[in-house]
């Protein structure tokens, strides 16, 4: 069954005064998402994600396109879905002055809750989002970190049946996106919650989505798994070489070795595998003499995926 | 739709502007600054200019009807403001919330703060200058009371639905535009002194019947038949009229995509 099917989803904002500006921000997007699956939407800054989420959770009304969200019109029936779903971003903003549990305790009451079952549900999802030690804490006196996590346990207070996430892991700490991370994936496999999701972070999306769709410049331009897409795009990894001689002609020829560009006085390699290719390449390279003054191993770009994407 | 569904929501909005007010030190020196400042002034002026007793009543009750009227209307603002200052609009309304349950939720902490600043201000004119606020009884100072309170509210939801409609560097113009309506309600003076054309603006305002009801008890003959029901109906029609901008400001920002700009 599907949480979410949109079809031929259109937005143009239109701005500015007296010279007006117009963004086509989404341009005939459609899509479908099963119930039960976490979605990811990747794409560059201004791709459309937010705006695509936004109208999905109600937040914006599409100018053209029809949309159902758990079996309900997403304009018609807006009021009555708002109660079954719920959102939270990586900028996340709160009234300053309110302390973390009466944060959520105020969203708790919008949806009807009170007594003892308020009590309870924000006891329990402080404890899940771990912020038992800042319930008394103002919101503005709490890190980042800290404000997505209330942000996240404000988006759980209604147990929605679905949950939009718009970069949840944006500048978190490595240690704190895998935990997010790991919350989200439980989130799914405990409660069957939908969830969609948009992402910069390719292992991210690739760790947690069953299915991801790419959009660039308002449409989308992939979608599948994080397998097929893979295969799709040839996703690797990138091995990066500061090198003298600084060009090594036939590193693009060795195994494994997807493609090589020169940026800044680097080699990047584009490889499928870096950890099982990287001793050869270094052993290649040590064997023809050349001198390897660095070496750096990152994962493409999302830009450097999109270029292959648009071919 | 349930009653308590209903009750809860509002009862929401008035715990959250309760302790933001609570927490906000600026916020109580907004509170009472100004009207501290407004009766000393009109007080002492109306001793320099040897006002009687009478009219330096009228002046007074002007100047704490506007005081009351502000710190209320500030207040009823402050359920589209706290959001916008606070970038967190989205939330609010991506939550199963009215703009009643806003309005309602924080009239009902503007009309307790408004009330402290009458109690305060009372008693200042009381120990500074003799005048005594119940004089005309009971049942004559909460009406006047509501009456302002139901100004405060009309304007607090108006500001709300410009804030809504202009976003938030629209705030200014939204203040002044508002008040400046107010200010032509006899606060100063009988509304009769007026230019025809500005006391028929006058003669549209709620606020103006309050007053002119409020102060027929010290010696000043109605301007008006049925002051006090013309007032209620006024401010019922108005306040229908500002939920209804406010509302369509709402679903015009849906659309334009100026509630998720106002959140970023
Ligand atoms: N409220 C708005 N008013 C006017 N234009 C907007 C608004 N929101 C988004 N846009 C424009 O629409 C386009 C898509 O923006 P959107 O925020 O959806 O991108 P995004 O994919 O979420 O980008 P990012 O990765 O930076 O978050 C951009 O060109 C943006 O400038
Ligand atoms: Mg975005």
């Amino acid at each position: 069954m599907l949480a979410i099917d949109a079809r031929d989803v259109e937005k143009t904002f239109r701005s500015g005064w007296p010279r007006r500006r117009e963004t086509r921000a989404l341009r005939g997007v459609s899509l479908a998402v099963e119930r039960g699956s976490i979605f990811g939407l990747l794409g560059p800054n201004g791709a459309g994600k937010t705006t695509l989420l936004s109208i999905l959770a109600t937040l914006l009304t599409p100018d053209r396109g029809t949309i159902t969200v758990l079996g309900h019109d997403v304009v018609r029936d807006a009021a009555l879905l708002r109660r079954r779903l719920n959102m939270a971003s990586g900028r996340p903003s709160f009234l300053w002055s309110l302390r973390v549990g009466e944060i959520v305790a105020f969203y708790g009451r919008l949806y009807g809750l009170s007594g003892r079952a308020l009590r309870a549900r924000v006891d329990g999802l402080i404890e899940i989002c771990e912020l038992g030690p800042y319930r008394r804490v103002p919101y503005s006196d709490l890190s980042t970190g800290l404000k997505q996590r209330v942000a996240l346990a404000k988006s759980l207070v209604n147990d929605p049946e679905l949950l939009f996430l718009d970069e949840p892991t944006l500048g978190l700490d490595p240690d704190v996106s895998v935990r997010v991370r790991a919350h989200i994936a439980r989130l799914r496999r405990e409660q069957g919650i939908t969830i969609v999701l948009t992402t910069h972070y390719m292992r991210e999306a690739d760790e947690l989505c069953d299915e991801i769709a790419f959009i660039k410049d308002g449409k989308i331009l992939a979608r599948g798994t994080p397998g097929e897409l893979k295969r799709q795009i040839r996703l690797g990894e990138v091995i990066a070489l500061r090198l003298d001689p600084a060009r090594v002609p036939w590193l693009a020829e060795s195994p494994g070795v997807l493609r090589c560009v020169e940026v800044d006085g680097w080699v990047e390699c584009t490889v499928d595998e870096a950890e099982k290719r990287l001793p050869d390449i270094l052993r290649a390279l040590h064997a023809d003499g050349v001198v390897i003054r660095n070496v750096q191993v990152r994962e493409p770009e999302l830009e450097e995926v999109f270029v292959e994407l648009a071919k | 739709m349930s009653w308590r569904n209903e009750l809860l929501a509002v009862w929401a909005v008035t715990l959250r502007n309760a302790l933001m007010g609570a927490r906000n030190v600026f916020f109580f020196f907004e509170l009472l600054f100004w009207p501290i400042v407004g009766v000393l002034s009109i007080g002492l002026m109306s001793r320099f200019l040897e006002l009687t007793e009478a009219q330096a009543s009228f002046v007074l009750v002007g100047t704490i009807a506007l005081s009351i009227v502000n710190v209320c209307q500030l207040e009823v603002a402050y359920a589209v403001l706290l959001d916008v200052w606070s970038k967190s609009l989205k939330h609010q309304f991506l939550a199963p919330i009215g703009i009643r349950h806003l309005t309602l939720g924080s009239w009902v902490v503007g009309m307790v703060r408004s009330l402290a600043v009458f109690v305060l201000l009372a008693a200042l004119g009381r120990w500074a200058f003799g005048f005594h606020v119940l004089q005309p009884g009971w049942v004559a100072l909460l009406t006047f009371l509501l009456g302002c309170f139901l100004t405060a509210w009309v304007v607090g939801v108006a500001v709300c639905a410009l804030i809504t409609l202009f976003g938030n560097r629209a705030e200014a113009f939204a203040w002044a535009s508002v008040n400046l309506v107010l200010v032509l309600a006899g606060i100063y003076y009988p509304i009769s002194v007026l230019p025809d054309f500005i006391a028929a603006i006058a003669k549209a305002i709620p606020l103006t019947y309050f007053l002119d009801a409020y102060r027929s008890h010290y010696g000043f003959e109605s301007e008006f038949g049925a002051p006090i029901a013309t007032g209620l109906a006024l401010s019922l029609l108005y306040a229908a009229l500002a939920h209804w901008a406010f509302l369509a400001a709402i679903q015009r920002a849906r659309r334009t995509g100026l509630l998720l700009k106002m959140s970023e």
